[in-house]
């Protein structure tokens, strides 16, 4: 069997102080999931942005969904890709 | 939820709300300094028949706050005719709650304007509409003079960090080059509220 490297991406807005729902959901996914995310990469950016990929496939966007999303619906894709 | 004179006192000036600042005072006092106010309109705020209250909301973490706070502080310190007091968005919930941009996002900054009697003359909210739309055309415009950028509408994390940084450079110089428009515009928007004020 070979092993897959999950990495998950959360891009925010640096100018609209998204650090603190950043910094939940990555603490979220660590406690959750732990080494079986290889990466969890932080990406401050511009523009009201809030979206959360994995595989770099997009779960989450704020400007597609509207809002932050809720940690378990994030939880829950990445369970399901890391089980699939 | 009314705004009356002691709940409008119970804002901070100007300087004290620069004073609290966690972060961000070097840009919007940089800001302030590159603001360039016309004898025209600095001569319609100082024709004021008296000071106008000016209520603000806002948070030093937001950048439409930072860029435009500082247009209405020279407004109000090179006229002498706006009373500006400045509010917290996450500590004043209740008055975020009457000026929801529409009618539904908490966008700062929040500049009311009110008479002696408290009346509103009006009320402004982020930025100007034409700032948008501007902005959004060069964005638009430099993702078209750069195909490394991939698609505007793309998620940024698909491109590479050494692009990232080069595409952020593009979007802060733009931003840069728009920045007298955007100023003037938020003056000539502030300038119809402020002059509704009864003679």
């Amino acid at each position: 069997m070979t092993a897959i490297a999950h990495k998950v991406k959360i891009t925010y807005c640096a100018e609209c102080g998204y650090e603190a729902q950043t910094l939940e959901l990555a603490k979220t996914l660590m406690l959750e999931f732990g080494a079986r995310l290889s990466c969890i990469e932080l990406i401050p950016w511009e523009g009201g942005t809030f979206d959360v990929s994995l595989d770099g496939d997009l779960l989450h966007s704020m400007t597609r969904e509207g809002g932050f999303p809720k940690p378990a619906a994030i939880t829950d894709a990445v369970r399901a890709r890391l089980s699939a | 939820m009314t705004i009356d004179r002691v709940r409008f006192d119970q804002g901070l000036t100007y300087e004290a709300y620069k004073d609290q600042m966690t972060r961000n005072r070097d840009r919007l006092e940089e800001n302030e300094q590159r603001v360039d106010l016309s004898a025209q309109d600095l001569a319609a705020f100082r024709a004021l028949p008296r000071a106008v209250k000016v209520l603000v909301l806002a948070e030093d973490w937001c950048g439409d706050v930072i860029a435009n706070l500082p247009v209405l502080g020279r407004l109000a310190k090179d006229s002498g005719k706006l009373d500006v007091r400045i509010f917290l968005r996450d500590q004043n919930d209740d008055i975020m709650q009457r000026y929801l941009n529409k009618g539904q996002f908490k966008s700062i900054p929040v500049f009311v304007f009110f008479d002696d009697d408290f009346r509103e003359l009006g009320h402004w909210i982020e930025r100007p509409a034409s700032v948008t739309e501007v902005r959004a055309k060069r964005r638009k415009d430099i993702f078209a003079a750069h195909p490394e950028f991939g698609s505007p509408d793309a998620p940024i994390d698909q491109l590479s960090e050494e692009t990232r940084v080069r595409l952020q450079a593009e979007l802060t110089k733009m931003r840069d080059e728009t920045v007298k428009f955007a100023n003037a515009e938020v003056v000539r928007e502030l300038r119809e509220i402020a002059t509704r004020v009864a003679a």
